[in-house]
């Protein structure tokens, strides 16, 4: 980690530069840059007071950014539902979870363009309590909103476990430190969270039961990775980060890491690019509802492609996110490609009950054969040959409402062919 | 979460019976130990509304089920889905039809013998489960069997239809079809009670009579103890004694029952737009301050309060979706037909190629441990597994035998992929006058159904085999490691040494409905050439055609590609060149289909995967991998076929580059009595899916329905095609992982959760196989070393 990149801009998370739980083309903001240009940006985790003492403790924005009294909020919206009292769980209703630094203006986006964000680097958070000095935890909660929540089969049901990780840079693998069972946990405006239903509450170790030597001697590999990246959209003021959808969002894709691209479609002007939800590493469906949850820092650069550029590259109709590694292309079916505009006069409920990979499936074959006939020029026949014995299909998440199946093709296939796209 | 799905694949082998038991009483069922040695396979979908109405379908192996003493309850409603399970009482033993209601008391001296499958609907339905309407106490003595006619009938017959889409109905809709099946249940008891002989059951009637009266006239300003007497031509004295009996007196049930309607009209998110005045009203209270105050003191909160709660209740309400692969009300006429005796035994085979046989002889096992089977028209079985079929070939564990297959899809560029190569041509022979291999598929001998030739094709792939495994018997697991593969080259002077394969964008192809370009639909076959010694082997295509409708050497027309080995005649198709132009296609050779014979039926389709292996269409299963199949027949019988050059996750247009190739095997049976002292116990000791192992990498498989042939009985043939979905799929690859991570790797359920969301990758295996795959892949590295038992 001494290589970091030297980017134009760096953005640091400050109670000013983030926002928690939404998207929203109303914000101004935090930076405007030029196509071209790159930021190094700070996220912390939603789940850093899961363990105060080891993810906040002695780091003074998160130490801000969290702060939480009688009296004080820092960040008193935290969600896309309502910000009038009383409340059910909290402002905002934590209707949308994911703490994001941004958004990022990219002068001259308009509508219609397309937005390339290029990951150069990301790194680890260090903790800053002088008892853990530079080394780096995640949270892994096991959560009501995860594919297990209804299919438990041991006691207590429908229970909720929080695991602790720890992140060792060296073997670039993350560990299991210890687990507890998530007990109601009092907010300090005295709102009781019997489950997991609000973001940012801080867990009263006193009131749970640390239970050590969890996965003991299992090592699992670091896949760092941001899981929410993406534009605002165009169709409400508030959106709700949790389910992912046309302008990106919380895509839980491990694939998007250094070295990876992704396209978003512009929807409002500037884009308005904000990233956070930072994993240590994810498996292929985020089965438990969430990652290892930690708080890193990357480094993107963002190149914008005017609409009237598009033509003949690999943007050609872009209508959604796309992700491009050295090795392959990724299209992101969704059970509901635009919920904002497809579900009626309250998506952001009704896109909660529509979860089902038949339909992610669905759309992500309409997708990478559109991509293959658009962009790569095959006939419809040879899009669908060569989808079945060539492109592989998978589960993404099965846990952010709208659920997640990617079509990746390699391109390597390409190489050969005449007028190849890149 | 009202949905409560069950699967018996989600527990480890000495806590299935108990989970099962657990789930059965919820019904208020109890069950003796299944019988035989084999592991217990039960899956249940039922759902419990708020008031504790408690439906679902539940399928398991041969047992005998019984009372469990429950709560006041109305009698349980039991609809066996296949005929002949054994009622007995002591009086009687009665042997129930398909279909036919039976109304069970809650205790009691009966039981129920199910000596085939157990395939029932369940309707339990608790005593208090009428918000607050009274019931009258019903002690039905002894059983009561309906006739198809009147409300039992109904009753049946929207249960069956209830049971097909209850995993997607919103809790709004399940909750109001929960209330009126408890409603219909209860006019059946009551019907039941008023035509028994016994007083106090015709008391018990007479007191349900006025209580329905009441529930009718309850939305009545004047309700009167004089009219509901007048009506039920009885004295009202009389009926407040009645009344007495049930321990209430008329006024205040009145009032109990109007405000118990207006709750539940509260409840209800279809009524939300009413305004609540006007619910009140709606229940003879003209006063909406006096209906708020009695509904706080009744229900502890306002009539506000309550709906805002119910509606957020609603707002989250789940739901699960499903498209549909494949439909083929086809293979429900099949198992009509191959209900009829004396049809569709493979025995029938006019090839006489293969022959009926019985279990395998243990022979001495003195043969060598080398064996090779060459692919010819004795040596494979077309489109269909079976228990019955006599084994080519008989090895002991631990031998290597190499294995010739076909592709299926041959035929469709004979000149490349079948002239010249004996075997080939063995196999594909069909002129006007003979068919060396005779039956393609499960389907009857004499194409009665679709005419489309023998077997119907339902089931489509040349498999070589089967393979006797020498003492190998029920419960034992097969090792199935894959030493090598090496394509056949064609035997054409024009293409010597050269070797192809093709790759149909077919009609069960996950594209087929929804095409973009005219005509629509088609059907289009790639020929591809595979150059494996390339550094970097690949495939890439030679040709394409249209399929055009072709004719059999028998005469039968085939205007889509229904019929696998049907010569693809030159000139018939216009090949399109150059196709996927510049495009090389990286090679990952395997065996679409390895598997052990079914146990469940005689015929068993090729096409859908379920446990015992057969088409898993998972390319993982390649060259230094292995899979593990649960043997459920004596000498396992294992087949090999649809050999593959590449193939995506997801199998998409329906076919992969379907290749012929040879494989050589090393075969090892691991007895379940030695597992133990093997230490394959816990990896091995209670598989019950086809488990894949690779160097780096165990790969399970997840199928929509694991075992649709339990699960589905006879319409499994069918209905496995109906009913596939990657939801079902996924959620049984969820189940299968955090079993083995508990089973075989002693985490606990929470540490395994916690590690499938942080290190276990979800695949999609295949979308056009009937029995759709998910897959779920864990790391060998996690666990350090070679894991477990991986290291060899």
């Amino acid at each position: 980690m001494t290589d970091k990149p030297s980017t134009t801009h760096h953005l640091p998370a400050t109670p000013d530069t983030v926002h928690w739980g939404y998207f929203s083309r109303t914000l101004s903001p935090v930076l405007t840059i030029a196509s071209g240009e790159s930021v190094s940006i700070e996220s912390i985790t939603h789940h850093a007071n899961d363990d105060y003492e080891r993810m906040i403790a002695g780091d003074a924005a998160a130490e801000e950014i969290f702060r939480w009294t009688r009296d004080a909020k820092t960040m008193r919206r935290r969600g896309a539902g309502s910000t009038e009292g009383p409340f059910t769980h909290g402002n905002g209703e934590g209707l949308g979870v994911h703490l994001l630094t941004g958004p990022i203006a990219v002068e001259g986006a308009e509508p219609g363009d397309i937005i390339e964000v290029r990951v150069l680097d990301m790194w680890p958070r260090p903790s800053a309590n002088p008892a853990y000095a530079g080394r780096f935890f995640g949270s892994n909660p096991s959560a009501n909103w995860g594919f297990q929540y209804n299919d438990l089969i041991t006691e207590p049901k429908q229970r909720e476990v929080v695991t602790l990780y720890e992140l060792d840079m060296t073997e670039r693998s993350v560990s299991a430190l210890y687990s507890y069972l998530w007990t109601p946990q009092t907010d300090p405006d005295g709102i009781v969270h019997p489950t997991i239903d609000y973001p940012g509450v801080r867990v009263d170790h006193s009131t749970v039961t640390k239970q050590d030597g969890v996965l003991a001697g299992i090592k699992v590999p670091a896949r760092l990775h941001f899981g929410t990246m993406g534009l605002a959209p165009a169709e409400a003021d508030f959106v709700s980060t949790i389910p992912p959808n046309y302008t990106g969002g919380n895509m839980d894709d491990w694939r998007i890491a250094k070295g990876a691209t992704m396209y978003y479609p512009v929807a409002v002007e500037g884009g308005l690019f904000s990233c956070g939800d930072a994993h240590a590493t994810q498996g292929d469906s985020e089965l438990s509802g969430t990652a290892v949850e930690i708080s890193l820092t990357g480094a993107f650069q963002f190149i914008l492609h005017k609409k009237a550029d598009l033509p003949g590259t690999v943007l050609e109709g872009l209508t959604h996110p796309l992700l491009e590694t050295p090795d392959l292309w990724s299209v992101y079916g969704f059970s509901v490609p635009n919920y904002l505009s497809e579900l009626g006069p309250d998506p952001q409920q009704a896109i909660l009950s529509r979860g089902s990979l038949d339909d992610a499936m669905r759309d992500a074959f309409r997708k990478l054969r559109r991509f293959l006939m658009t962009v790569h020029g095959l006939s419809e026949d040879e899009a669908i040959s060569l989808m079945s014995i060539a492109a592989d299909f998978a589960v993404t998440q099965v846990v952010d409402a709208n659920w997640g199946v990617t079509g990746s093709i390699r391109r390597s296939l390409f190489k050969g062919r005449q007028g190849a796209v890149r | 979460m009202t949905l409560q799905p069950f699967s018996s694949e989600s527990y480890s082998e000495d806590v299935r019976p108990a989970a099962w038991l657990e789930l059965l009483g919820g019904f208020g069922l109890a069950a003796g130990q299944p019988r035989g040695g084999m592991p217990i396979h039960a899956t249940a979908l039922s759902r419990l509304s708020s008031v504790g109405v408690r439906f679902g379908r539940l399928a398991a192996g041969p047992q005998t089920i019984a009372a469990s003493p429950q709560r006041a309850d109305l009698p349980l409603l039991l609809v066996p889905l296949d005929g002949g399970a054994a009622l007995r009482t002591c009086e009687e033993q009665q042997i129930l039809s398909a279909g036919q209601a039976v109304l069970l008391p809650r205790e009691g001296d009966w039981q129920i013998t199910f000596a085939r499958e157990m395939r029932i609907l369940a309707l339990s339905v608790p005593g208090d489960a009428f918000l607050g309407r009274k019931v009258a106490p019903f002690s039905l003595r002894s059983p009561r069997t309906f006739g198809p006619d009147g409300l039992a009938g109904i009753l049946t017959r929207t249960l069956q239809a209830s049971a097909d889409t209850l995993d997607r109905l919103p809790d709004g809709e399940w909750e109001s079809l929960a209330r009126s099946l408890a409603e219909w249940l209860l006019s059946l008891v009551t019907e039941a009670a008023a035509t028994s002989a016994d007083t106090s059951a015709s008391k018990a009637a007479l007191l349900q009579r006025i209580y329905r009266t009441i529930e009718a006239r309850l939305t009545q300003e004047d309700i009167s103890v004089a009219d509901i007497a007048r009506s039920e031509g009885i004295s009202e004295r009389y009926l407040q004694k009645v009344l007495g009996e049930g321990g209430d007196n008329f006024s205040h049930y009145v009032r109990e029952r109007r405000l118990q309607r207006a709750w539940h009209d509260l409840a209800n998110p279809a009524e939300a737009a009413v305004p609540i005045s006007d619910v009140a009203y709606r229940y003879g209270f003209a006063d909406s301050a006096h209906f708020s105050r009695l509904f706080r003191e009744r229900f502890g909160m306002p009539p506000r309060e309550f709906r805002r709660r119910e509606s957020e209740i609603h707002a989250v309400a789940p739901a699960a979706s499903g498209q549909r692969g494949w439909p083929q009300e086809a293979l429900a006429q099949l198992r009509a037909r191959q209900g009829k005796p004396g049809q569709s035994k493979p025995g029938q085979s006019p090839s006489a190629a293969r022959r009926h046989a019985g279990p395998p002889v243990d022979s001495p096992a003195d043969e060598p441990s080398r064996h090779h089977l060459a692919a010819h028209a004795g040596s494979v079985h077309w489109g269909y597994f079976s228990r019955s079929l006599a084994p080519v070939m008989a090895i002991g564990s631990g031998d290597v035998v190499t294995v010739e297959t076909l592709t299926q899809h041959a035929s469709d560029d004979p000149e490349r992929m079948i002239a010249g190569d004996a075997g080939a041509e063995s196999v594909f022979h069909w002129t006007a006058t003979e068919k060396s291999v005779e039956r393609r598929g499960a389907g009857p001998l004499d194409a009665s159904i679709y005419g489309r030739g023998a077997g119907e094709g339902f089931g489509v792939h040349i498999c070589t085999g089967p393979i006797a495994v020498r003492g190998a018997q029920p419960g034992d697991v097969l090792e199935v490691r894959i030493l090598d593969i090496a394509p056949r080259p064609s035997q054409n002077p024009a293409f010597r040494g050269r070797v192809f394969g093709s790759s149909v964008a077919a009609w069960w192809g996950y594209h087929y409905s929804e095409f973009l370009t005219e005509p629509k639909p088609r059907e289009t076959v790639t020929i591809y050439e595979i150059v494996a010694d390339a550094e970097e082997p690949y495939a890439e295509a030679v040709h394409a055609y249209r399929w055009e409708p072709q004719t059999d050497p028998y005469g039968v027309r085939h205007q889509t590609y229904d019929y696998p080995g049907v010569k693809v005649a030159p000139g018939s198709v216009t090949r399109r060149i150059p196709t996927l132009d510049g495009i090389r296609i990286p090679l990952r050779l395997h065996f679409g289909v390895i598997a052990v014979a079914p146990r469940e039926a005689e015929l068993v389709d090729s096409v859908p995967p379920a446990y015992f292996g057969g088409n898993l269409d998972n390319w993982r299963l390649g060259k230094d991998a292995a899979v593990y199949l649960p043997v459920s027949v004596p000498g396992a019988l294992l087949s090999i076929g649809d050999p593959h050059a590449a193939q995506g996750d997801g199998e998409l247009s329906g076919t992969a580059i379907e290749c012929s190739m040879t494989g050589t095997f090393r075969v090892v049976l691991h007895r379940k009595a030695e597992l133990a002292a093997t230490g394959m116990g816990a990896l091995l000791g209670d598989l019950t899916y086809p488990l894949i192992e690779t160097p780096e990498e165990w790969v399970l498989t997840g199928f929509s329905h694991p075992n649709y042939l339990a699960e589905f009985g006879a319409h499994g043939q069918s209905e496995v095609y109906a009913k596939s979905s990657l939801d079902l799929a996924m959620k049984d690859a969820f189940r299968k992982v955090r079993r083995f991570l508990m089973t075989t790797k002693g985490l606990t359920e929470d540490e395994a959760i916690a590690l499938m969301s942080a290190a276990v990758d979800f695949g999609i295996t295949q979308v056009v196989d009937g029995n759709w795959g998910v897959h779920a892949i864990v790391r060998k590295r996690l666990f350090g070393d070679g894991g477990l038992d991986g290291g060899r």
